[in-house]
């Protein structure tokens, strides 16, 4: 249904490529912003990178603020923002830290936990928000700005950070990281490592069982850099590819008007329905990457065999 | 009335949470399946692409993926 176009050498819509163009980071050759290349890694921001930055200055900004405003007022109730702030804590720490990874370790573990949480929900949130788009439209229109612009640049379409493999892998190895300390923690190093087979089996079964334990503990992390990715990816593919719609018809009836009607009748509906499921996508995915997450530290912390 | 409607939400939110307390190892283990077949099958595919040697390590990368998942489940399963 959406395949590119058949032969590179047509000129018309291109689905295929314009569907990667908006999913994909943009080209490390023309960053955002130009920044020094350190110890051979260029450090040039990106549409992702850019991204992820906003995303975490606003939060660090926004949740350190409104908590130093709560612990300064004399009455230990919240209001506002903190209020539903301060629900949204308890929730993961009661519902999904505390069960997991056991009354001793709670407060220990929730900070992180919390961090993955909001990090996570808001990313994805953000690339629902067509910021990019609108700032494009207020540029073509008003502002005229030459093509060389940070506006310009910018411009790729909206982006969802969590929807880079290579950032959901670096929130995963945290998560193999926060593991291997769980366990130290709670067991010692030595008996941590010895806590990932059962004890006392013969030793012929070792042989099997250790290197299929040792690829478990690597296939953890990488269950959850492709859930999360893939899942905030798919939705955008599938908003965009339902769009193109009207591109393509208007350009197989050589009509606009088609083109329109056809987004009208089909598109329009379809991606209201899909942008309402991303909602919940967004909340669920940071709900089971941090939910897993914290499964994952429990394991370690209490071993059953 | 509203307090019939705080306890009725409370109530909603408690079986919430009891339920994603024990979904935790079920999500865990459905995950490592997919993610196990997915990622050993990965590697034995760039495995063959390196070494000319398609498919087996494709096919053995799949296998073990499976009895990787499939361990990990039957832990799931098999714990209490």
């Amino acid at each position: 249904m959406m395949m590119p176009d058949e032969g590179s050498e047509s000129v018309g819509f291109n689905p295929g490529e314009v569907i990667i163009e908006h999913v994909s980071n943009s080209s490390i050759d023309h960053p955002i912003f130009e920044l020094p290349t350190v110890l051979g890694i260029n450090f040039s921001v990106t549409k992702h990178v850019l991204m992820l930055w906003i995303v975490a200055v606003l939060l660090f900004v926004l949740i350190t603020w409104s908590t130093r405003k709560y612990l300064k007022q004399d009455r230990p109730i919240p209001t506002g923002f903190m209020n539903g702030l301060e629900a949204v804590v308890q929730f993961i720490r009661d519902s999904i830290v505390l069960p997991n990874v056991g009354k001793k370790f709670v407060n220990t573990w929730t900070p992180l936990i919390l961090t993955f949480f909001f990090f996570i929900v808001t990313a994805n949130a953000f690339g629902l928000i067509p910021m990019f788009e609108v700032l494009g439209a207020v540029d073509r229109f008003i502002l005229h700005t030459d093509h060389e612009s940070i506006i310009n640049r910018v411009l790729h379409g909206g982006a969802t950070a969590t929807g880079n493999y290579n950032v959901t892998a670096a929130l995963a190895l945290i998560t193999f990281l926060a593991i291997i300390v769980a366990g130290t923690k709670a067991h010692g190093f030595i008996q941590h490592w010895k806590n990932v087979v059962p004890s006392g089996l013969a030793w012929p079964v070792y042989i099997i069982l250790i290197p299929i334990e040792l690829m478990g503990m690597l296939v953890k992390p990488f269950a959850l850099t492709m859930r999360l990715a893939a899942n905030m990816m798919g939705g955008h593919i599938a908003i965009l590819a339902i769009l193109s719609f009207v591109f393509i018809f208007s350009e197989m009836f050589q009509s606009v008007l088609a083109g329109v009607g056809v987004g009208l009748v089909v598109s329009l509906p379809l991606v209201v329905g899909v942008s309402a499921l991303e909602i919940i996508i967004v909340l669920v995915q940071a709900y089971v990457f941090t939910l897993l997450t914290a499964v994952f530290i429990g394991m370690a912390i209490n071993v059953h065999h | 009335m509203s307090g019939q409607r705080d306890h009725f939400l409370a109530k909603s939110l408690e079986s919430l949470q009891e339920n994603i307390r024990r979904s935790g190892p079920a999500a865990t283990a459905s995950y490592t399946l997919v993610g196990a077949v997915l990622l050993l099958g990965g590697i034995g595919y760039l495995l063959d692409q390196w070494l000319m040697t398609s498919p087996w390590f494709l096919l053995g990368g799949l296998l073990l993926g499976m009895v990787v998942g499939f361990y990990e489940i039957a832990k799931a399963v098999w714990k209490r």
